[in-house]
């Protein structure tokens, strides 16, 4: 990749991340908590100039069960789609317009805001080639990023291997119960936690500071895999210490919205703006919710949950622009399909195929990209035919974002960006 | 311990045998923890006793070894009948069709009357043999683990395992655990057969069939599906064959599906035209692919790497390969004679193989109860929860390429929850309480599969709830069915999953009955010091640095007060735990 001299970076981000790390000011030296921890490789690239953009973060948000997308970005001016959801479509009247053709669900005023802001970009019809309607199938491609074929590591974990030779800690943040296949990386250990207090090795004190000894000490083994297993069980001890108190000391009067067991992702994208906030050395968090799944009564459903999101991303935005971090971070929000365009009998939708992705952010330019699929012109099974892979949209955060010079090899093929980041990088 | 610095690194990729004067306790430990699942230092003490030679043998030609009497499968009887073929996913919509026009899908037979939810009866069916089918499958792993921790015949069931990675197959696509069972019948009985008898096996097999979409394979319609993972996954691997032949071969195997629950061919779904596969022309059936694949210079290769993959060490060079192709190909793919060959070599005991390999959650969790001494897997902590939580659920592979095994393994959260199982195995009492509602915690407790997804479900909001958790809360009460409807889904899931209730076998969730003081005492550790290292020889196959041990020892002569360990005190096996709770919390524990 190009090394971009310096003087080209907006100096007080990096300054920032200098002083920035818990706290803690510094000159030109590693920062005093990270040195000697697992987390001082990756808080190091911070500090050296190997990388365009090191300051950049991108948040991916993963709403899992397949969202409608018609019911989330509606195209009112189309009578088809009123003709095909007698029950279950939007009035024209309720919905939220962006344009004379599409407009959101009205529950997503926070999305609204964020699009008259210019910081939504919608990018529309997005799927790949042989649709799979199962869930963990079809999630497992987007996870991947390999549609129709096995494939052990995701595409966040091929893109850190590549990206970033040097294993380090800390690089990738899987907030989730269990990690996602998406950042399962051959080299780059991602930390996994959903409740940091879980993610903590169990026993009592002075039981605790023994093994922490034995951790530390420093033998020079012969035995590589040895060598490995101590250096994620470093990683695990510090980070588990470092996000416990990152999350348990981060206060901020911003809302994100409703919190409840059921709109996880505010909880979430709070423990996100505390990791950033306490300097993580981290450059792709993955979060999500789940719950789209609305084969049956979606109505209220997907009311509930399209605000808990819209609201979630938007307090997330302004909780960045507080803490002075809102130009380093682009979210991208995903589904593993869409649902089919005519409705079921229990009022609700079943599963689809092509569906919108989401980019957020200050630095995106707003407005629709892709193209809204034929509502008409359906495939066989009743579903809309994608028009826009959605490995375009891995590759614009991966390059016009992060910085990443050629995609190519991590999507296993020639997908263009979308130009949402363009002139304004 | 093992790993002796004197093993000369030279003994690398060298498979001639090792002498029997090089034998000793730290090898057969090796060779149990890799061939099995590890053991209780008398086990390991008995190989050693026997030599190499002796002791591979009885480890890889297990048919000659009697065997502790193996507990049948307590079925719950969830099924009407050993005929009855069980709904999957697929088959939802068609079944309420079939009902609509003939009154009865699925066994369930409805009256039709207006202006009532008279298909309910059906849908309700649909989620009971799914949700119920999920919690025998739960049961099934659990009697799995049962029988690799109390088997004379550890390498039987390792290889099943590995099988079972290698064959993927994932419950959730087939749903119906007879099939699965039927499945690991075949894994051990061809374990360390031929490869051939596996291969064409696994064609004809009811749950691989289902998996792979076999039965949709007919003459004029071949599924490819079926035909690329022979080739890709189970034979050859990717670059070894064109797209072309994969077609072919899935013309080959047209009309291979099933009658009811059996294997069966169907003459007139079969295509009998000439195919073209591999380059060479006929009028091919299954079994014929079977023997091309054989016959393909990329299958001995890519087998043999695979086994050894699992069975000793990640990287292995192409001389290596090449040569263990070799011995698998002379012995015309039979799997005992590429393994016999492996745990006699030099290689197999080189330093770049011992202690050398990450430990399987499924490993990690029946071997540390085989080395507790244990001969019933405990109830809790819960064995699918945690072998889930740590990447491996048993007939519950990621996809169809299975577990990637190695380093994947490990993340710092995986490596935590390790720690954190040892922990909760020790002190069963620790387990944290969900921060949950009580239905999930319910669900926890009794660790039955269905029970927990259906908590996810009303977690988020989009189904119904459980009897000890209010309508309201679940959001139930709030969606009614509609007055035409002529079913309600939320309503299903609910009937569905309170049948399951009723009608599931529950396995109690007993703790470990664990003795350590027993364990040392018999190994007549008197003090600090050789109870530290009795449970590194027990635990560790990799070497405990000396200022670890001097830590570890100062830590329990702290907890006992004093050098000498006093089996009367009652806070003794306490004090032990803590201690077995740290070396099992050390990285080389992770290690087989």
């Amino acid at each position: 990749m190009a090394n971009i001299p310096t003087c080209r970076l907006r100096g007080s981000r990096r300054d920032f991340l200098r002083s920035g790390f818990f706290g803690v000011g510094i000159g030109a030296s590693m920062p005093l908590v990270f040195r000697h921890s697992a987390l001082e490789v990756a808080a190091q690239s911070f500090l050296e100039d190997k990388e365009a953009h090191p300051e950049r973060i991108l948040v991916v948000v993963e709403l899992a069960g397949g969202n409608d997308g018609l019911n989330t970005v509606i195209p009112y001016g189309n009578d088809t789609y009123y003709k095909l959801r007698p029950r279950l479509a939007i009035r024209a009247a309720d919905v939220l317009k962006l344009n004379p053709r599409a407009g959101l669900h009205p529950s997503m005023t926070g999305f609204r805001a964020l699009w008259d802001q210019g910081q939504l970009a919608i990018v529309e019809g997005c799927g790949y080639p042989n649709p799979n309607r199962s869930h963990f199938t079809s999630m497992e491609y987007w996870h991947t990023g390999v549609p129709n074929a096995p494939e052990s590591l995701g595409w966040v974990g091929r893109f850190a291997d590549s990206f970033w030779r040097q294993p380090a800690a800390g690089r990738i943040v899987n907030i989730a119960e269990r990690q996602s296949l998406a950042v399962q990386s051959d080299r780059h250990a991602p930390i996994v936690f959903s409740d940091p207090n879980r993610y903590v090795r169990a026993g009592d004190p002075a039981q605790e500071s023994l093994y922490r000894n034995i951790l530390e000490r420093d033998t020079v083994q012969a035995n590589r895999t040895l060598t490995f297993l101590r250096g994620i069980a470093r990683t695990a001890a510090d980070t588990s210490v470092k996000v416990r108190q990152a999350v348990r000391d981060y206060r901020t009067p911003v809302s994100y919205g409703s919190e409840s067991s059921v709109s996880t992702l505010s909880t979430d994208l709070k423990k996100v703006a505390a990791l950033i906030h306490a300097g993580f050395p981290t450059r792709i968090y993955y979060a999500g919710i789940g719950g789209f799944d609305t084969h049956a009564s979606q109505p209220g459903a997907q009311q509930g949950l399209l605000m808990y999101v819209a609201d979630a991303i938007e307090g997330f935005c302004k909780d960045l622009k507080r803490i002075g971090r809102s130009a380093d971070v682009a979210v991208m929000m995903f589904t593993e399909f869409g649902r089919r365009v005519a409705e079921n009998q229990s009022a609700g939708t079943d599963h689809g195929t092509a569906t919108p992705m989401y980019i957020v952010g200050e630095k995106v330019r707003g407005g629709f990209y892709g193209a809204h699929p034929s509502l008409e012109e359906l495939d066989s099974n009743g579903d809309l035919k994608m028009t826009t892979d959605f490995r375009r949209v891995y590759a614009t955060m991966l390059q016009e974002w992060i910085g990443y010079g050629d995609s190519r090899a991590v999507l296993r093929g020639d997908f263009p960006g979308l130009g949402v980041f363009a002139g304004r990088g | 311990m093992s790993a002796d610095v004197t093993t000369p690194a030279s003994w690398q990729d060298d498979l001639s045998p090792i002498p029997p004067g090089q034998w000793s306790y730290d090898r057969a430990a090796h060779l149990l923890e890799r061939a099995g699942f590890g053991g209780a230092p008398e086990e390991i003490e008995e190989l050693a006793a026997l030599g190499p030679a002796a002791a591979v043998r009885r480890l890889v030609h297990y048919q000659q070894v009697a065997n502790v009497a193996m507990p049948e499968f307590d079925a719950s009887g969830i099924f009407p009948s050993p005929d009855f073929v069980p709904p999957r996913q697929e088959n939802f919509a068609q079944a309420l069709r079939d009902a609509a026009a003939t009154g009865e899908a699925f066994g369930v037979k409805l009256e039709r009357t207006p202006d009532t939810a008279w298909l309910q009866p059906l849908v309700n069916a649909l989620y009971y043999y799914r949700f119920s089918n999920n919690g025998e499958i739960g049961r099934v792993a659990r009697w799995l683990a049962q029988r690799m921790l109390i088997t004379r015949r550890p390498l039987e069931e390792k290889l099943a395992l590995f099988w079972h990675g290698h064959f993927a197959t994932e419950n959730d696509k087939v749903r119906d655990y007879r099939k699965i069972l039927a499945q690991w019948d075949l894994f051990r009985l061809h374990g360390n057969g031929s490869f051939r008898d596996l291969l064409l096996g696994i064609c004809r097999d009811p749950a691989m069939l289902i998996y792979l979409d076999g039965l949709s394979n007919v003459k004029g319609h071949p599924n490819e599906n079926f035909g690329r993972e022979i080739l890709e996954l189970f034979s050859l691997g990717v670059g070894n064959y064109t797209e072309s032949d994969i077609r072919e071969a899935a013309r080959a195997f047209t009309g291979w599906g099933l009658d009811g629950n059996r294997f069966t061919r169907r003459a007139e779904q079969h295509d009998t035209g000439e195919k073209g596969v591999f380059g060479r022309k006929g009028n091919f059936d299954g079994e014929q692919i079977v023997d091309l694949v054989l016959e393909h210079n990329a299958c001995a290769p890519f087998i043999a790497r695979k086994l050894y993959r699992y069975f000793v060490r990640e990287e292995l060079s192409l001389g290596l390969e090449k040569r263990l192709a070799g011995v698998l190909r002379r012995n015309r793919y039979r799997i005992a004679a590429l393994l016999e060959s492996i745990f006699l070599s030099k290689d197999f005991y080189s330093p770049a193989s011992v202690a050398t390999q990450i430990k399987s959650p499924v490993h990690l969790a029946v071997s540390t109860y085989r080395k507790l001494g244990l001969r019933e897997i405990p109830g809790t902590p819960n064995f699918n929860a945690t072998t889930k939580a740590l990447g491996q659920q048993l007939c519950a592979p990621p996809n169809v390429a299975g577990w990637k095994g190695g380093s994947t393994w490990i993340n710092p959260s995986t490596m935590i929850e390790r720690q954190n199982f040892a922990r909760y195995v020790l002190f069963p009492g620790e387990i944290p309480v969900p921060a949950r509602r009580p239905m999930d915690f319910v669900g926890d407790i009794i660790g039955q599969q269905p029970y927990q997804q259906m908590a996810g479900m009303a977690r988020r909001g989009d189904y119904t709830s459980f009897p000890n958790m209010s309508m309201e809360e679940s959001g139930f009460a709030r969606r009614p069915g509609t007055a035409n409807e002529t079913y309600n889904v939320f309503r299903g899931v609910y009937n569905g999953g309170v049948r399951t209730f009723q009608v599931l076998k529950i396995d109690p969730p007993k703790p470990a009955a664990i003795d350590l003081a027993g364990l040392l005492r018999k190994d007549g550790a008197r003090n600090a010091a050789a109870a530290v290292d009795s449970l590194a020889r027990r635990f560790l196959r990799a070497p405990l640095g000396a200022a670890d041990r001097g830590d570890l020892v100062a830590f329990l002569r702290t907890r006992l007060g004093g050098e000498a360990i006093d089996f009367a005190a009652p806070s003794l096996e306490t004090q032990l735990r803590e201690l077995l709770h740290l070396v099992l919390s050390l990285p080389e524990y992770q290690l087989a």
